[in-house]
């Protein structure tokens, strides 16, 4: 082999081996430039899937505290049913009384 | 392998190490990168998973809060309507007093001598309305000496009152007075009336 040969083959090496560092580089660059839309993804995804689950808790909430609210409800109708009839059934006695308490 | 051939090989294999090493370090970077981030909105997904969980109990609350409210409500509606009926009914029925003229006399001539008591002169003037002048004028009179010790000169008025009952006692030129009148009464009692009918209709 030539002296002149052995440096093209030298320098064909180097040559080849820059191309693979600037290929490297690139990757790189590239793997780099994933990173935001790859985090946005998955922020996204997470926020979304937490989201939903809150949403089912006060969802549930809501329908827990609406069937307690109507239990309630129920349960006082009837006491206030009760009220109003024993008061109505004490109207005339306490006429009677409030009638003697202005003629007094 | 020649001189050459092993230098070129070394040359390579630093490029390829390097070249590893420069795609390694981007991919650590990525991941520690990606790792942070994950750590953060994983933080801020749990806050909100959080905050439901707070929000239910206030959730609850609120529905129960809003029924009890609701409730109480209604049964202040109906409560007044129980204690209209029974003041109205209280009103209409003191006024039939007038109807039995014995006992309206003797009413008239009490608040008559309640007021001349509280009047404290000598000379008083009586004001009725035209219904019981006509009725009762001399009668009451009457009635009214017998129950006072003092000897009070009582005049009655001219002009009749516009009133449903009672009476107005005044000085001569009107300028003190005690209203007794039925109106008077029930305006001056009404408060007292609203408590004892919400004691007898509700315990209250």
């Amino acid at each position: 082999m030539s002296g002149l040969e052995t440096i093209k083959i030298i320098v064909d090496a180097e040559k080849e081996a820059s191309r693979m560092l600037e290929e490297a580089q690139r990757k790189a660059t590239e793997i780099r430039k994933q990173i935001d839309v790859t985090i946005e993804n998955q922020r996204s995804e997470a926020l979304d899937s937490a989201k939903q689950k809150a949403s089912e808790i006060t969802e549930r909430a809501e329908h827990e505290g609406k069937s307690e609210a109507e239990k309630f409800e129920r349960d006082s109708s009837g006491k206030l049913r009760e009220l109003v009839a024993n008061a109505s059934s004490k109207k005339e006695s306490a006429v009677k009384k409030l009638v003697e308490l202005v003629l007094s | 392998m020649s001189e050459t051939a092993k230098f070129t090989e070394d040359i390579l294999s630093i490029a390829r190490e390097k070249a590893q090493s420069i795609i390694s370090k981007a991919q650590e970077d990525v991941d520690r990168i990606l790792n942070e981030a994950k750590s953060n909105f994983l933080r801020e997904a749990s806050e909100i998973i959080k905050t439901a969980e707070t929000e239910v109990e206030a959730i609850r609350r609120r529905q129960v809060s809003e029924a009890r409210h609701a409730l109480k409500l209604r049964e202040q509606e109906q409560k007044n309507k129980i204690l209209t009926e029974v003041l109205d009914q209280t009103r209409k029925r003191a006024a039939e007093i007038t109807v039995d003229e014995n006992r309206y006399l003797q009413y008239l001539t009490k608040l008559s001598v309640d007021g001349i008591h509280e009047i404290e002169l000598e000379n008083v003037v009586l004001h009725l309305n035209a219904s019981d002048a006509k009725r009762f004028g001399e009668k009451l009179n009457r009635e009214i000496s017998k129950q006072l010790q003092k000897s009070e000169q009582i005049e009655f008025a001219r002009e009749p009152i516009d009133s449903a009952g009672g009476v107005i006692i005044s000085n001569n030129d009107g300028t003190v007075r005690i209203v007794n009148t039925f109106e008077q009464r029930y305006e001056a009692l009404e408060a007292r009336l609203l408590i004892e009918a919400g004691k007898l209709l509700f315990n209250e």
